[in-house]
This record gives C-alpha cells, sequence and structure tokens, in this order.
C-alpha cells in the first residue's frame, strides 16, 4: 500500500472522527431497527377466537369444542345459537373462526355413519388461514384418534372395521429440525440483518460521497495526483471500519437479546457480513454518482430500497413469490447473505453449502464499486 | 376562503411543474404496490419435498403419489443413502417424507403406520404450514377412515391469495408514505429557502396558509388513492364488498391526516434531507411495522403494541380491508374513522402551533 493511499485514509479517518453524528447513526438506529423489526414481526397464529353453535348439545360435541377451543390454536369466542349469527360475528371482526356442530352429531356417531362438521375460518389473512386449517384438521385427526380407545363411543370401534376402511390409518408424525420451538424471530432477525448492513451501507457511503461535492471540495481531491481508485479506497476505508461496529452490535443482539443459536462457523457469517457491507457501500456511492444534492440521493433511495429490501426473501419465505418473481433475487445482495445467516447460524451448514452465495456477494462488490470508481470521474467532467 | 384557493392552487402548480415529485406522487406507489404485493407473501407453494421411501410397496408408492400430485409440494430426487438433513443444509428441501419399512404390510393390516414428516424450521411459519398441507394431504388420502370429518369453508378469500390481503396494506402505505413525503419537502422547502417570508408579508393568515396547503396535498393523496385503487379493482381483483360509505369517509379523513403529518413534520425541520428522513421513519417504518400490514398486531408484544394504537395506517388499513374484503361496514368500523379523525385533527392542530412559533422566531 502506498503512502498517498494511507494518507488520504487519514483523512477521510480524521473527518469521520469529528462527526459524531455519523458514528452514533451507525449504532443506534440499527440496534432500535433490529429490536423493532424481531418483536413486531411475528406471523405465529394462536389464540384464534372461536365462536361455537353447538347444535346437538352432548357430551360428545361438547368434548370436541374442548378439543377445538383449547389447543392453543383456538380460543372460545363465544357461543351463538345459530351458524347465521355466528356468522355476522365473523364478518363484523368480533371472531377469527366458527364451528357448527349438527343436531345429529352424536347419533351419527352412536350409528358409526361419517359426521362432518362445519369450521368456518376468516381467509382474509391467507397465511392465518392456511396454519388455522392445518391446526383443525390436526385437532380433529387426534379427536378421531382417541375416539374408539377412550370409550367415547365404543360403537364406533365395529365401523372402523367396515370394508370401506379396513386398511390402516397413516400417521404422520412431524419433527421440526433447527428451531423445534418453532420461534419465529429467529428467521426475521436472520434476514433483517442483511437489511440492515445494506440499507445503512448505501445510506452513508452516499451521504460521505455527496459531502464533498455539496462542500465543494471534490475538485481540490481530483487535484492531488492521487488516482479515482485511491479516492474512493479512501472514502470506503473508514466507511468499512465504521459498518464493522454495526455487525459487531447486530450479532451481539441476535445472540443475546433473540438466543438465536450459532451452529456453524461464525467466521464464515462475518466473512459474509463484510462482503454485504461492501455491496451495501457499492450501491450507496453507485447511487451518489447520479444525484447532485444529500436530499436527491435520500429521494433515490426510494427507488432503491424497496425492490432491495421486498425482493430477498428477508422477511416474507423466497418460496412465497410468483414463480416469476423468484430469478430476480439471485441479483440481490441481501438474498445471498440471508441464506448464508440461516444456514451457517440455524442450520450448521460450511462452506460447502454457501459458497455460491459468499462468491455472488464478492462479484456484486467487485461490480459495483468498480463501476462507481469509473463513474465518479466521468460525471465531474 | 379565496386566499386558502389560490394557496391549494400555487402548490398543485409546483407539483405539476417538478417531474421528481409527480413520479413520487402517481408513478411510484403504483409501481410498490406492484411489487411489493406480489413479492410480500408468506403461504408458500411448490415446496421441494424429499422423500426416502424404505418401503418400496406398490401401497407406499400410492401415498407418495398423493404428495407428487399437490400443488403444495415439488418431490425432488434425494438418495435414500444420504441424510435429508442435508438437503436442507444446502437449502434444497424444506420437507423430508420417510415411509418406513414395512408400511404396506402394515396398513393391509389395518394397522395404524406411522410416516415420518421431517420439516426445516428455520423459518418457523413456512415449517406450520408445511406440517399442516402435509396433514391435510394424508387426511385426504383416507377420507373414509375417518369418524368426524371438517369441512371448511374459507371466508371473504377463498383462493387464500396472498395479493387480496397485502394489495390493500400496500395501497395504504403508499398513501401513507409519497403525500406526506410531499407535503414535508414543500413545507421545507418554504423555511430552507426563506420564502416563508413573503408568506409573512402578505395579507394571508397562518391558518389559511397552512389549510391551503393541507388542501393541496389532500387532493394530491386522493388523486393516488383513486389511481391505487384502480389497480386494486382490476389487477388485484378486489371489489366492494359491502357498505362503502366508511371507506369514503375514511378516505377523505385520512388524506387530511397524511397531508397535516407531512406539513406538520416541514414546518418543524426546515430541512429537506432531514424532513425526507422523518417521513421515511413515520410514513414507512411505523406503517409498515406496527400496523398489522403482514403480521397481525396482535402478536406484537403488549410493551409495544400501544404504540400501534398510535399508528394512522394501522385504522385506515383495518377499513380497507373491512370494505374490499369483509364488509362489516359501520358498525365493525366506527371506532376506526373516529380514530383517524382524531389523529388527523391532533397533526393539524400541531402543524398549526409549529407554524405560529415559526412566524414568531423569524
Amino acid at each position: 500500500m502506498n503512502r498517498r493511499l494511507l494518507s488520504l485514509i487519514r483523512k477521510e479517518f480524521n473527518q469521520i472522527r469529528r462527526d459524531r453524528r455519523l458514528a452514533l447513526s451507525l449504532i443506534v438506529p440499527p440496534t432500535l431497527q433490529l429490536l423493532l423489526f424481531g418483536f413486531a414481526l411475528n406471523a405465529t397464529v394462536d389464540n384464534l377466537r372461536m365462536g361455537v353453535v353447538d347444535l346437538s348439545q352432548t357430551p360428545q360435541s361438547r368434548d370436541l369444542i374442548a378439543a377445538m377451543t383449547q389447543s392453543g390454536a383456538f380460543r372460545l369466542g363465544g357461543r351463538y345459537s345459530s351458524a347465521q349469527e355466528e356468522g355476522n360475528a365473523i364478518a363484523r371482526g368480533d371472531l377469527d373462526a366458527g364451528i357448527v356442530i349438527p343436531n345429529r352429531f352424536a347419533d351419527d356417531l352412536a350409528r358409526g355413519r361419517q359426521v362432518s362438521v362445519q369450521i368456518l375460518l376468516n381467509a382474509m389473512n391467507a397465511n392465518t388461514a392456511a396454519i388455522a386449517q392445518g391446526y383443525s384438521e390436526g385437532v380433529l385427526q387426534n379427536w378421531n384418534q382417541g375416539l374408539p380407545r377412550g370409550g367415547v363411543n365404543a360403537s364406533f370401534a365395529a365401523s372402523d372395521l367396515a370394508p370401506v376402511a379396513r386398511t390402516g390409518r397413516v400417521l404422520m408424525h412431524p419433527a421440526f429440525l433447527f428451531n423445534p420451538g418453532l420461534v419465529t424471530s429467529w428467521f426475521i432477525v436472520t434476514g433483517t440483518f442483511g437489511v440492515l448492513l445494506m440499507l445503512n451501507g448505501s445510506l452513508i457511503s452516499s451521504a460521505a460521497m455527496i459531502k464533498e461535492r455539496e462542500a465543494g471540495t471534490v475538485e481540490q481531491l481530483l487535484m492531488t495526483p492521487a488516482g479515482t481508485g485511491e479516492i474512493v479506497t479512501a472514502k470506503i476505508a473508514p466507511l468499512v471500519v465504521l459498518l464493522c461496529v454495526t455487525i459487531a452490535v447486530a450479532t451481539a443482539m441476535i445472540r443475546i437479546v433473540f438466543h438465536v443459536p450459532f451452529r456453524g462457523s461464525f467466521a464464515l457469517v462475518l466473512l459474509g457480513a463484510l462482503l454485504c457491507v461492501l455491496s451495501g457501500i457499492g450501491i450507496g456511492t453507485f447511487i451518489a454518482t447520479f444525484t447532485k444534492s444529500a436530499q436527491q440521493a435520500q429521494l433515490m433511495s426510494f427507488f432503491v430500497n424497496p425492490p432491495l429490501a421486498s425482493l430477498s426473501g428477508a422477511l416474507t419465505p423466497v418460496e412465497a413469490m410468483p414463480h416469476w418473481m423468484q430469478p430476480f433475487t439471485v441479483v440481490n445482495p441481501i438474498m445471498h447473505f440471508g441464506v448464508i445467516t440461516r444456514v451457517v447460524l440455524l442450520k450448521g451448514g460450511g462452506i460447502d453449502a454457501v459458497w455460491r452465495n459468499l462468491a455472488a456477494l464478492a462479484v456484486f462488490t467487485a461490480v459495483l464499486l468498480s463501476l462507481s470508481v469509473m463513474r465518479f470521474r466521468k460525471q465531474l467532467g | 376562503m379565496r386566499r386558502i384557493f389560490a394557496q391549494v392552487r400555487k402548490e398543485l402548480t409546483q407539483i405539476a411543474r417538478d417531474r421528481l415529485a409527480l413520479v413520487l406522487a402517481l408513478a411510484l406507489p403504483l409501481g410498490l404496490m406492484l411489487l411489493l404485493g406480489n413479492s410480500i407473501a408468506l403461504t408458500v407453494t411448490g415446496v421441494p419435498i424429499v422423500v426416502q421411501d424404505l418401503d418400496d410397496s406398490p401401497a407406499s408408492r400410492n401415498f407418495i403419489d398423493a404428495f407428487r400430485e399437490s400443488v403444495t409440494f415439488l418431490v425432488i430426487p434425494w438418495t435414500t443413502a444420504l441424510p435429508p438433513e442435508r438437503a436442507f443444509e444446502s437449502t434444497k428441501a424444506r420437507a423430508a417424507l420417510i415411509v418406513p419399512q414395512h408400511y404396506g404390510r402394515d396398513m393391509a393390516r389395518g394397522l395404524t403406520t406411522p410416516v415420518q414428516l421431517l420439516v426445516d424450521a428455520s423459518d418457523a411459519n413456512t415449517a406450520k404450514l408445511v406440517q399442516g398441507y402435509a396433514g391435510e394431504i394424508a387426511a385426504n388420502y383416507q377420507p373414509a377412515a375417518a369418524p368426524v370429518k371438517a369441512e371448511i369453508r374459507l371466508w371473504f378469500n377463498p383462493g387464500r391469495e396472498s395479493k387480496k390481503f397485502y394489495g390493500p396494506g400496500i395501497f395504504v402505505l403508499g398513501i401513507s408514505m409519497f403525500p406526506p413525503l410531499l407535503a414535508a419537502l414543500a413545507m421545507s422547502k418554504e423555511g430552507e429557502q426563506k420564502t416563508i417570508l413573503q408568506v409573512y408579508v402578505s395579507s394571508i393568515s397562518a391558518t389559511e396558509f397552512l389549510l391551503g396547503k393541507i388542501f393541496a396535498f389532500l387532493l394530491i393523496a386522493l388523486a393516488e388513492w383513486c389511481l391505487s385503487m384502480i389497480l386494486l379493482v382490476t389487477y388485484f381483483g378486489l371489489h366492494l364488498a359491502g357498505d362503502p360509505t366508511p371507506l369514503l369517509a375514511a378516505t377523505v379523513l385520512y388524506a387530511f391526516c397524511v397531508a397535516s403529518f407531512g406539513t406538520l413534520l416541514g414546518a418543524a425541520i426546515p430541512n429537506q434531507a432531514a424532513s425526507i428522513q422523518a417521513v421515511a421513519l413515520g410514513g414507512f417504518l411505523l406503517v409498515f411495522l406496527l400496523s398489522g400490514l403482514i403480521f397481525p398486531v396482535s402478536n406484537i408484544p403488549p410493551q409495544l403494541r400501544w404504540i400501534s394504537g398510535l399508528v394512522w395506517g394501522r385504522y385506515y388499513i383495518e377499513i380497507v380491508r373491512d370494505a374490499l374484503l369483509q364488509g362489516g361496514g359501520w358498525p365493525a368500523m366506527w371506532f376506526n374513522v373516529v380514530m383517524i379523525a382524531v389523529i388527523g385533527a391532533v397533526f393539524y392542530l400541531l402543524a398549526w402551533k409549529k407554524m405560529r412559533r415559526m412566524q414568531l422566531s423569524v
């Protein structure tokens, strides 16, 4: 490394050291954002209010209602005398779900006939509806399982051997790997990590580049014997150091506040985070070469940030996007970093599982930074 | 009154001549709706699943075919020699179905036969969905075996389309973000470029000036509302589900609310760059995170949940979703309309106070 570059870097460090607000803005907002995202974004489906219409009024129907409303997914939201009334309550938003048990329920069970109970779900939120549907099917399946054995209705045992049901029953045993407690914040927090690094990296670097231009000192810099590459490198170096503090704070929060397990090699995550920060800086400097003022750069970020954050799989799974949209996530650094954090931290994967994502991040960094260096000089002419 | 209209006209002319502002006001919200409305979804389809058939009998193959036929799962090839966890690590699969040896024999004997489902739970929500989907496939595989069957009716959104739920949310996000952004920029520009002094020496009063500004951006919000509503009806396939009057009343109040919010920020922060950040924080982050746009408000821990009671976007999102999907009408939504009016009034009063103070400080 030559002396010229070193003194340029020293100049940038001195400049930043005097800017107390910048240093603070790299620690406080990311911390708050991580906490807010981690705690506020939670997809858990539980305690849905379920209305009950029990037209049967028998011990069997009460047993089924108890099984439904004490499952954790649903709780008793009220009893209604007709399906109509219950439906109105769902439309008003007083209930999230409803169950209607027909009046022949116990009789049909005793005769060994198949009975249907109606379950109404407010499906406005597709995710809640899908999970609630799975839950209610599961509860019913369990209840069915306990039926002949538990002696709630002894005569059903005979009908179980009816010719149609002669074959055995499949019993699904699900096991949840890597996150048996199904903690939703682990997914959100590991995704938000990349969004934070990316957005803060791009915001700060574009601000730093533009500051020089707004102050009119960029001509002075270009008059020095330093080349464009050196100027840009010197600008970036202190930002990388500062953003490393952000990385440290964020990882500490992820570990201490959200108890995310660190199963794989931490060095891999650090390498990924570093590359993610660098590509964030690359985007920031690239935006800066297109804009003339801080205000313009910030407005530009309204165009760039939403697609970056939403097409990243950071908060919602990539697989849930429409299929034509999914290929676009390949050019998103946040997506690759999200894969790295999740595979390494949660699943304990090694370099063989994430080398492609690391390579992609390295390519983005190289391309974005060299583009900014190229545009930096041209745009002043 | 005439002076207010003149002020409105002046603001609208200024916006119409600023191309960036026009794009921000009208094109970007539509782009955002298309982008986010499509990409925000939690219900995965085509989940890659690994199948390990240790029995390899006609019965087990028949059972696995039930998974092959479903749209929710995509069976990918995987050798029985490798542990399925390896497929999770390399994110090739999200679930694994393991059919044990003697499955076919046990089924023929009429026994209850266990089948193992391994789910990658690093994304807990998807894991639960996968569990539910697999359970449904297994239950429907032999419907005659269950004494009690669930007949599930999905109301208001029978296709379980994520678009129909998130579309209205992003619609509200756009209205909560862009009109206040423009209002804040316009107001802080007056402070930054000291043109506010010209206002002080003219005959217009503080109230008239403020109302003129707010009405101009209220009109912009309504224009954006109309354009976005067209998109909701056409592309998102939504339509009015019930009484439209709560929606219309709330829309006018909400447009007033967001215009006042932007004007307040602009009056409080006479620096354009800083006021953009303030709008991004208030208009975007709060409405995005604490309004139930993606995840239910009831899941926010109680220490934070009270904040969402103050987030204006939350009330309006509920109203839009009610009008377009649920159709609860006034009995369900009157409180939300009142809350929007109250929050709007508070913003207006604060902006008015700020104006007074600005005038005194010059």
